[in-house]
Formats: C-alpha cells, sequence, structure tokens
C-alpha cells in the first residue's frame, strides 16, 4: 500500500530568545571553565586533587565521558544509514553533529588539561605508532573528518547517492574508536583495574547507552526550545533502543567484575571496588547499579512511564549520571588502589607521605568548572551550527518521520 | 651493550635519606631541574622527587622487623612506559640503556605513570611534564669531575654504601659480582619488565652465644648485677668484732 510521506524539510534553528538565552548560558560556563584552565595552567597542577597517584582526575572524567558519547551520539544516525530504518534518517544530520561536536568537547578538556597544551602540535607531528594514546589522536582527527564528510554527503544533493557508504565507514570507525578509547586502560598491564581486553567492549556498550542518552536529551531539548514538535512514537522508539545499551553496558560490567572476583590475584581489588574502597562501592552500586541501570530500565519499559516523554528524558538523564559514575569507578577507582611491590606488605611510612595505601582524591572546583565547559563547548557548537545551518528536521512529528508508527 | 644501572644492598640501608636529599639537590640544579616543591617546611610535604624511600614493616607483631626501601626509576630493559608514550618523549637510550624523557617532547599526558608497574613516574607540577631518574646522566660523562665522582649523586652520599653503580651487563663489573654473590633480584619480574636496578636481599646474622659468655668473671662495676648469696654461719668479720 503506498504511504502519504511527507518529505522531511530541515531547517535552520530560529534565534528566538529561548535558544539565545541557552546560548548565553553555555558561554557563560564555558569562560567560567576556560578562567578555571587559565588557573590550573597558571599556577601549576599542584592546585588541582591530582597527584603522582592520582594522575588523571576529574577533567579526564568529563573528557572520556564526552568522548565516549561522541561516538555513541552517531548511532541515531548509523541505525539509519546502515540499518535502513526509516525512523532513525531524519535525526541523521543532528546525530552526526552531536557525535562531531561531542569529542570537540571532550578533546578541549583533554587538551586544555595537559600539562602542556602549548605543544599540542608535538601531539599531531610526533607520533610513536606503538602508543595505543598516538592510535587515539589519529582516530579522534579521523573521526572528525570522516563525519565531516558523512554530513556533507548527507546535506549535499549531489553527494546524497553517496552518503551510505560513508555512513558506513563512520559506522566501523566509531567502533574501532570506542575501542582504542577503551584500550587506553585494557592496555595498562601494571594495575589491577585494568589490563583486560574486555574494557574495549564495555566502551562500546557505554558509548551506545551513553550516546543515545545523551542525543535523546539533547534532541528533546532542542525541539523544546525550537518549538519544532517531536513526536511521542520517535522518543519512545529511542528510549526503547536506549534501554537495550543500558542493559548491554550492564551485562559487562558485571563480566568484567565477576571474572575478577574468580582470580585470586584481583580478589583485594574487587574487595575495595565492591565493598570497602569508599566512595567507589557506592558509585558503583548505588550511581551505575541503581540510579544509571535499574531506574532508567523501569521507567523505559514499565508500561505506566513508557508513554510519557518526561519520563523518558529522566531515563536519559539518569543513565549519563550511571555512566559518569561508572568512569569515575574505572578511571579513579584503579588509580586509587595502590600498586603492589610486595604483595601482602604493610608501608609503615614513606618520604613525604606516598606510601602505598590507598591513594586519596578530592576533585578541586578548578577540575569540575573545566569539565562542566567541556559539556557546554559541545552543546553550544550543536546549538550554533544549527542555528547556521539545516541539521535539524521542521518537524519530527510522529506521521511526519514514519506514517507507520502509532 | 651497557646496561647502566644500581644495585640497591637492602641489608645497610638504614632509610637515613641521604640518597633522596642529595638526588634533589644534584637534579633541582642541573638539567632535570628545578624540581617542584610543595609545602617543604609545612605539615605534608611533597614535590619532585627522582628517589623516595618506602619503610616496610616485615613479619607480624611481635616478630617484625623493617626494612627501607629506596625506589626509583629501575631503568627496565623493557620499559613499560616508552611504547606508550604518544609522542616518544620517553625514550631508551642504545648505548648506555637509561631510560629518559625528552623534556621539550612530553605534553604532559601523564600516561606514563600510568603504565609504570613501579610507581616511578614524578610529574613536575610546575613545569608540567613528566620527569624521573636520569641516573644523573649528566654528571657521570661529565669530564669536569674526577673519574671516581662520576657516579650518580645517591650513589656518592650513601653513608652505608648501600648504593652501588655500574654496567649490570659487564660480567666484571661490581654491580654483575654483587648480583652474582649476593642474591641479587630484581623487582616484580613476572611483569616481564626486565627492570636492569637490582636488590641485595636483607641477610641474617645469628651468632651463637653461650649464656655465660654475657657475664664477665670478673664483674668489676657489677653491671650485671650478680650478688653471691651470704652465709649465714658466723665468719671471721663476726668473731672478731
Amino acid at each position: 500500500m503506498k504511504t502519504s510521506k511527507k518529505s522531511i524539510i530541515y531547517r535552520e534553528l530560529e534565534g528566538n530568545v529561548a535558544f539565545w538565552a541557552v546560548v548565553g548560558v553555555l558561554g557563560a560556563v564555558i569562560a567560567v571553565g576556560l578562567g578555571a584552565a587559565y588557573y590550573m595552567e597558571h599556577h601549576g597542577h599542584y592546585v588541582t586533587g591530582m597527584s603522582n597517584q592520582i594522575v588523571w582526575g576529574m577533567p579526564h572524567i568529563f573528557a572520556i565521558f564526552l568522548i565516549v558519547a561522541a561516538s555513541g551520539a552517531l548511532n541515531v544516525a548509523s541505525v539509519g544509514t546502515v540499518f535502513n530504518k526509516t525512523l532513525y534518517k531524519p535525526m541523521g544530520r543532528f546525530s552526526a553533529l552531536m557525535a562531531a561536536t561531542l569529542l570537540i568537547g571532550g578533546l578541549s578538556i583533554l587538551v586544555l588539561d595537559l600539562g602542556r597544551p602549548d605543544r599540542l602540535i608535538i601531539a599531531m607531528t610526533s607520533y610513536n605508532f606503538k602508543s595505543i594514546f598516538a592510535w587515539n589522536i589519529i582516530l579522534y582527527n579521523g573521526f572528525l573528518a570522516l563525519i565531516i564528510v558523512y554530513l556533507w554527503f548527507m546535506m549535499e544533493r549531489k553527494m546524497n547517492a553517496y552518503y551510505p557508504y560513508a555512513g558506513f565507514a563512520a559506522f566501523i570507525w566509531r567502533l574501532v574508536l570506542t575501542t582504542g578509547t577503551g584500550s587506553i586502560f585494557g592496555f595498562l598491564v601494571s594495575r589491577a583495574a585494568y589490563d583486560t581486553a574486555i574494557l574495549a567492549p564495555l566502551f562500546i556498550s557505554l558509548s551506545l547507552s551513553l550516546g543515545t542518552a545523551f542525543f535523546l536529551m539533547t534532541l528533546m531539548a532542542v525541539s523544546k526550545i525550537s518549538n519544532r514538535e517531536l513526536g511521542d512514537a520517535v522518543v519512545r522508539r529511542l528510549s526503547r533502543l536506549l534501554g537495550v545499551f543500558v542493559a548491554l553496558t550492564f551485562y559487562f560490567v558485571v563480566v568484567y567484575h565477576l571474572s575478577n572476583a574468580y582470580l585470586a590475584k584481583e580478589t583485594a581489588f574487587e574487595t575495595f571496588i565492591l565493598f570497602t574502597g569508599n566512595p567507589y562501592p557506592m558509585l558503583l552500586w548505588f550511581g551505575f547499579g541503581i540510579v544509571g541501570t535499574l531506574l532508567p530500565l523501569l521507567l523505559i519499559y514499565l508500561p505506566k512511564f513508557d508513554r510519557t516523554p518526561e519520563f523518558s528524558a529522566l531515563a536519559s538523564f539518569l543513565v549519563m549520571l550511571g555512566a559518569f559514575c561508572l568512569l569515575y569507578v574505572i578511571i579513579i577507582g584503579g588509580q586509587a588502589f595502590p600498586l603492589e611491590i610486595f604483595p601482602g606488605k604493610e608501608v609503615l611510612e614513606s618520604s613525604f607521605g606516598d606510601a602505598n595505601k590507598i591513594h586519596p582524591y578530592t576533585p578541586t572546583i578548578w577540575e569540575i568548572l573545566l569539565g562542566f565547559a567541556g559539556i557546554a563547548i559541545a552543546l553550544i557548537a550543536a546549538f550554533l551550527a544549527s542555528w547556521v545551518l539545516p541539521f535539524f528536521p521542521e518537524t519530527l512529528a510522529d506521521t511526519a518521520v514514519d506514517p507507520h508508527l502509532k | 651493550m651497557a646496561q647502566l644501572a644500581l644495585v640497591i644492598d637492602l641489608n645497610v640501608c638504614v632509610g637515613c635519606h641521604a640518597c633522596v636529599t642529595s638526588c634533589k639537590e644534584w637534579n633541582t640544579s642541573g638539567q632535570a631541574g628545578p624540581m617542584f616543591d610543595d609545602r617543604p617546611y609545612d605539615e605534608n610535604p611533597t614535590g619532585t622527587f627522582f628517589n623516595r624511600v618506602q619503610t616496610y614493616e616485615i613479619g607480624t607483631f611481635p616478630n617484625t622487623e623493617t626494612l627501607h626501601f629506596p625506589k626509583s626509576c629501575l631503568h627496565c630493559e623493557e620499559p613499560p612506559c616508552v611504547p606508550v608514550c604518544p609522542t616518544g618523549a620517553s625514550y631508551k637510550r642504545t648505548e648506555d640503556g637509561i631510560v629518559l624523557v625528552d623534556y621539550n617532547k612530553c605534553i604532559g599526558c601523564k600516561y606514563c605513570s600510568w603504565a609504570c608497574p613501579y610507581g616511578a613516574r614524578e610529574f613536575d607540577e610546575k613545569q608540567k611534564v613528566m620527569k624521573k631518574c636520569t641516573l644523573c646522566v649528566d654528571r657521570i660523562y661529565d669530564q669536569n669531575l674526577p673519574p671516581n665522582e662520576r657516579k650518580p649523586a645517591c650513589v656518592m652520599s650513601c653513608p652505608t654504601s648501600a648504593r652501588l653503580f655500574g654496567d649490570v651487563h659487564d660480567p666484571a663489573s661490581e654491580v654483575s659480582l654483587a648480583i652474582r654473590e649476593r642474591g641479587g633480584y630484581q623487582l616484580m619480574p613476572e611483569w616481564g619488565t626486565k627492570p636492569s636496578n637490582h636488590y641485595l636481599p636483607r641477610r641474617k646474622t645469628h651468632l651463637r652465644i653461650h649464656e655465660d659468655e654475657l657475664v664477665r668473671a670478673d664483674n668489676p662495676l657489677k653491671k650485671e648485677d650478680i650478688r653471691h648469696e651470704t652465709s649465714k654461719e658466723v665468719s671471721l668479720d663476726d668473731w672478731l668484732m
């Protein structure tokens, strides 16, 4: 049966009061974050909570949060292009745009937190190809380049025929990219928390859930600000997809900890991270387990909630919180657990208090402000790009997107 | 190919920190410096130190003993910090096996610090680059110094000569001899990093002493407070008095 489906029209966002208010707030957050970065750069890293033991802190959590979200935000475009699902196609442009801007936001934090951000050109020109970190630099740049090509092919009528190829390439690249991000930790043999191949698929699954949640929340916010219709069925479909990804992430986290707990040499670490080493067990069980997994799944799949878009937005927000908690546990918890040079031996004291004990970390306000600035950079870039170029559909009403939707 | 390294005798290290301070003194004023200090005269002082001493308690009370363990970069033959460096700033010299950081190429990402299983990397929070023990590379080849002073500052300063320096690949060197004959071992060899620095173990010296050897026969000052019982019978003095 032939359906009377209208073609999707994309239009730039209108610069209304709400739009500029949001841009203004984001701009202020960025300004404050840049101020914090300048303060840390000017005084040195000792003004942060990081130390010789906890070398990566809050800025890195924000950065990896955004980088992981970036590859996941491309899901919607990939589902439309690679898996040919009609409903997702109208959101493809915005999905690809979000992927690029989230990555830019994450990389901005990473670069601003480097000891020597002024030497970024060295990182770009002097590669050590044995380093997974150097590979990530290539993967990030390649991802941005591919996204630009993908967007160009989607938006340029003459190139439209080729966009599935670009979409497919971007999809493969994003899987490799997140494998690379997970392998930054997976390839670390020296610490109890890492040195495991499961971190790569765990990061991929986390990117799927976090990226979809980030995309859904931004999609709903932009629709609200620009007074564009967003169909309930579209939101419901996206949130159900999110539910699958949330369950998948939970599965990988469970397998990771179960297999570690089974190994006698990792028992001490697992006891620390799961039970005794607060705040990490609290963040893992409550932050990731209950807030980031159980509650969103209930909100997404219980019939009582699943037809209300506000609950989908809440579920997305909780998934993001849970992902942040999980990354905190992985990154900070893994460093807080001491390196054991003489297993079972107790350090009485050490020069200048750096004994082999559980290393403390208290993030400072400067690190947190820089982290929020990264999120704001990602969002402001997406907003302004959508104001300049037609990334966002005029309407995402259920019937406009897919007439078969109910 | 030479592999310069330290051999540290844990049996004679008394934990005096002379190596810590002399290392800091030499390196903060040399090529590797200045090295950051935080709260140097206050509570919980910290900063960049290429050499630190950790004190361990071994055993369970009351059968415990104290071990002082000086820790610095071990100049591994397979250093895990080198391949992870994104810019190649961390490198191992082919001529003498010293692992160094090129401060001009280091971007301060701190990833090498994650990779070192020994926690030997030191981020300089002021210069914002990664640093570590250089084996005093700017001292050991200095032709202006007398040959017997061309050693790392920590080796020069150790009052108990617990630190030896030399080429562990040369079987005739002092360090190789010490490793061979005095049970020198590497830290965590299971990682496959092949640390060049070695440690000589604690050695127990038990003397077999008979109890009567501890008591002096003459006992002039009654040090051991040995008093023989006096007789209850009437002595010559009693009779005379």
